[in-house]
């Protein structure tokens, strides 16, 4: 059941992300209301198939929240990005983002829809999961890795949208106007990397918690936990070359993309590196 | 804290002080460890290193081992790259703190002055009413954004300004901090805890653990025993639950005992126990001897026990108690010492299967044949397995220190990023029969917070 929803959030989100991108060539008017409402949809669809799979998770006898495989995990990663996403959009009214960021949403369901490698059977807890402490660490490190994810996007727009115009070049080709201002997206990519950084450091403080209890070590240079170590590094060194050295735009643009860069492999590409946080070997 | 410039506050610091206050070595320090910690994700580090370790040239292999390669997080350079950073942060924020200290205690004694003399204002526009009762309502809602308001009057011109939040510049020395106090934890922890293993079979008691990292074992002053361990499976054969039912015991009694189950640790006398891993050990092998056809014993036995065959001068040792031997089942290996020498052989619990998918293996492998002492046939009934649990055994005194750290870098956070510096300067004043207003607004972030503070001034001017 929850899965048949998630495979329509899955079109859903494709066609989110195609309305969005057509918005960005024609204009603000009725296909930016449509991307709009239709990513909402589809968030609201995958809210309902999280709480269902939740409940029929409960049915099954092995109650647990959908936060405990690499199937879960990134069906709940796209559901954050696309939650902060559609805030972002509402506070700031510009849906200039929607292009560089739900195609990711997409992206991320269709991988756990597709993958052969992936199932999405609900699946009962192994010991080393049943701890209280899986849901706040799960729920804080994806809204740290959803908010990089977005400030990577605002990177992405900052670097299409060039370097501020020398004197005599034309301005502005439509995808320039379409895009908000530098300081803008700056701002707007600074405040993420700040609400990621906060999330990410309350996910490594959970998971240092739960190692305690589960491992007897809460830090044992693990690949996941050295991973998310040098994450947390990137975006303390992005937030003090803006606080101390002033550095904007374009550095921190690259910055939020190589920080972003370490976040995937913390969250995929450890698991081709021997650990205890391997999804690969359940 | 905005952009300042990295030059030391204080004159005549010498070139250490001023090597260490560099936000440059900061930089390069964070580079270097990330780095480094990137490699050690790459290479095998500890026990995995030994198997990878054969395939090296001898000589390369000294040489990493000289840099401390296979325990990279352990070694003597990274640890003095981390000390380095303590120090560099340490002297980063004292270098910074008098600055800080004076931004915030200039803005407590009211600011630098009025910044009107300066530049233009951020905001003008006129009231219509007299400029002393404007004033008394432009202070009623600076009161209510910012609490207490200064109000100076010179020359028929009142000043009033609202400010807060100047704490929130020491949030990062609070973060800063809180990095060294979980350093001092994690330092606290390797110095006077321990981090050690045990296998301990079912029914056995042990009163020593392997410490990890080749470093000899730890005698406990109390012996732990462990009862019984169970392993519970889902319906689909996934592991549900793992459980040790431990007693401690002090000079022969139990004192304690509990279930030890994943995630649910014990402590006792300040040394915590983790169900961390469990195996499998061959137990009792149950016999059957069988002489010339008849006379049959039954037999208990496990590995290394011997006992004596009825009416014949021989000893029987069990030499061998194997789960699975070579994937054909149980199988127990024999060794018969008697006057005319000894001969050793398997006893297959399958030996009937065996024979029919391999006619006449007794005969070609003579250590296959359980009747090869005659006139004895052994045979095996089964084997009954044993379980024992593994067992995470270590104490580490640095854990407070740690979690005061993170919690003290949880609260830095909140300074630095949920509260900023906010100052809003109002200048009101008679010009041409009205009463005219100018705002002056500054902030160290959040310049959308500033912004609805002066809106709620501006807001004013409609009413």
């Amino acid at each position: 059941m929850n899965i048949v929803i998630l495979n329509w959030v899955t079109f859903i989100y494709f066609g989110a992300a195609v309305f969005y991108f057509i918005t960005m060539l024609r204009e603000e008017g009725f296909w930016g209301k449509a991307a709009t409402v239709t990513a909402s949809v589809g968030l609201a669809a995958q809210t309902v198939a999280l709480i269902v799979r939740w409940v029929e998770s409960h049915r099954m006898g092995i109650g647990h929240a959908p936060l405990s495989n690499l199937y879960e995990s990134l069906i709940f990663f796209s559901w954050t990005v696309m939650l902060l996403y559609l805030i972002m959009e509402f506070r700031i009214k510009n849906r200039s983002a929607g292009p560089f960021v739900t195609p990711f949403t997409f992206l991320l369901m269709a991988y756990a829809s597709l993958s052969p490698n992936i199932s999405g059977q609900i699946q009962p807890l192994i010991p080393a999961l049943k701890s209280n402490w899986l849901t706040s660490h799960v729920l804080t490190c994806f809204m740290g890795y959803a908010s990089f994810a977005i400030a990577g996007g605002l990177g992405c727009m900052y670097l299409l949208k060039g370097e501020e115009g020398r004197a005599g070049e034309i301005p502005a080709s439509s995808l320039a106007r379409f895009l908000p201002s530098r300081d803008a997206l700056d701002e707007l990519l600074y405040q993420c990397a700040i609400l990621g950084f906060i999330f990410l450091t309350l996910g490594i403080i959970t998971g240092a918690v739960w190692a305690h209890y589960a491992w007897g070590r809460y830090w044992g240079w693990d690949p996941k936990e050295t991973w998310s170590l040098i994450t947390w590094l990137v975006y303390a060194a992005l937030l003090h070359s803006r606080y101390v050295r002033g550095w904007r735009g374009r550095r921190m643009a690259v910055m939020a993309l190589v920080g972003l860069a370490c976040v995937l492999f913390t969250y995929l590409g450890v698991n081709y590196l021997p650990g205890l946080h391997s999804y690969l070997q359940s | 804290m905005g952009k300042e410039s990295n030059r030391p506050a204080g004159e005549g610091k010498n070139a250490l002080w001023s090597f260490f206050a560099s936000v440059r070595l900061t930089v390069v320090l964070l580079i270097v460890i990330a780095v480094s910690a990137v490699l050690g994700t790459v290479v095998p580090q500890q026990e995995e290193a030994q198997r990878f370790l054969r395939d090296l040239p001898p000589g390369l292999v000294s040489v990493l081992q000289f840099l401390q390669i296979f325990d990279m997080y352990h070694s003597v350079w990274f640890l003095l790259m981390m000390a380095l950073l303590a120090v560099n942060l340490t002297v980063c924020s004292v270098n910074r703190f008098p600055r800080t200290w004076r931004i915030f205690s200039s803005a407590r004694s009211g600011g630098r002055g009025s910044p009107f003399g300066g530049g233009a204002a951020d905001h003008v526009f006129s009231l219509p009413g007299p400029h002393a009762r404007e004033a008394e309502r432009l202070e009623g809602i600076l009161r209510k954004r910012f609490g207490t308001v200064r109000r100076a009057e010179e020359k028929g011109v009142i000043t009033l300004h609202g400010e807060k939040g100047a704490f929130s510049y020491f949030g990062v020395y609070v973060v800063h901090a809180s990095i060294l106090v979980i350093l001092a934890g994690a330092i606290i922890g390797s110095l006077s805890g321990f981090d050690g293993y045990v296998n301990i079979p079912e029914g056995e008691t042990v009163d020593a653990v392997k410490l990890r990292g080749g470093q000899g074992t730890k005698k406990l002053d109390f012996a732990v025993r462990c009862d019984r361990f169970t392993v519970e499976f889902y319906e689909n054969g996934m592991p549900k639950e793992f459980r040790s039912d431990l007693a401690f015991l002090r000079g022969g009694k139990t004192v304690h005992e509990g279930p030890l189950r994943v995630n649910h640790p014990i402590e006792f006398a300040g040394i915590r126990f983790y169900q961390a891993s469990y195996g499998n050990i061959p137990g009792k092998a149950r016999l059957t001897v069988t002489e010339g056809g008849s006379r049959k014993k039954l037999l208990e036995v496990a590995a290394g026990e011997q006992f004596e065959l009825p009416g014949r001068k021989a000893t029987v040792s069990v030499l061998r108690v194997e789960e699975n031997l070579m994937n054909m089942g149980p199988a127990v290996k024999l060794g018969v010492m008697s006057e005319g020498g000894g001969i050793a052989f398997w006893v297959f619990r399958q030996i009937r299967e065996i024979e029919e998918a391999n006619p006449g293996i007794t005969k070609q492998v003579p250590q296959f044949n359980p009747g090869l002492y005659k006139p004895y046939v052994f045979s095996l009934d089964g084997i009954e397995s044993a379980y024992y649990t593994g067992l995470q055994v270590s104490t580490d005194p640095g854990i407070p220190v740690v979690a005061a750290g993170a919690t003290l870098m949880v609260a830095g956070f909140m300074l630095v990023f949920l509260f900023s510096h906010r100052q809003v300067w109002v200048r009101v004043e008679e010009k041409g029969g009205n009463c005219r207003v100018s705002l002056i607004g500054r902030c160290n972030r959040d310049p959308a917070g500033l912004a609805r503070d002066m809106n709620a001034l501006t807001a004013a001017e409609v009413k």
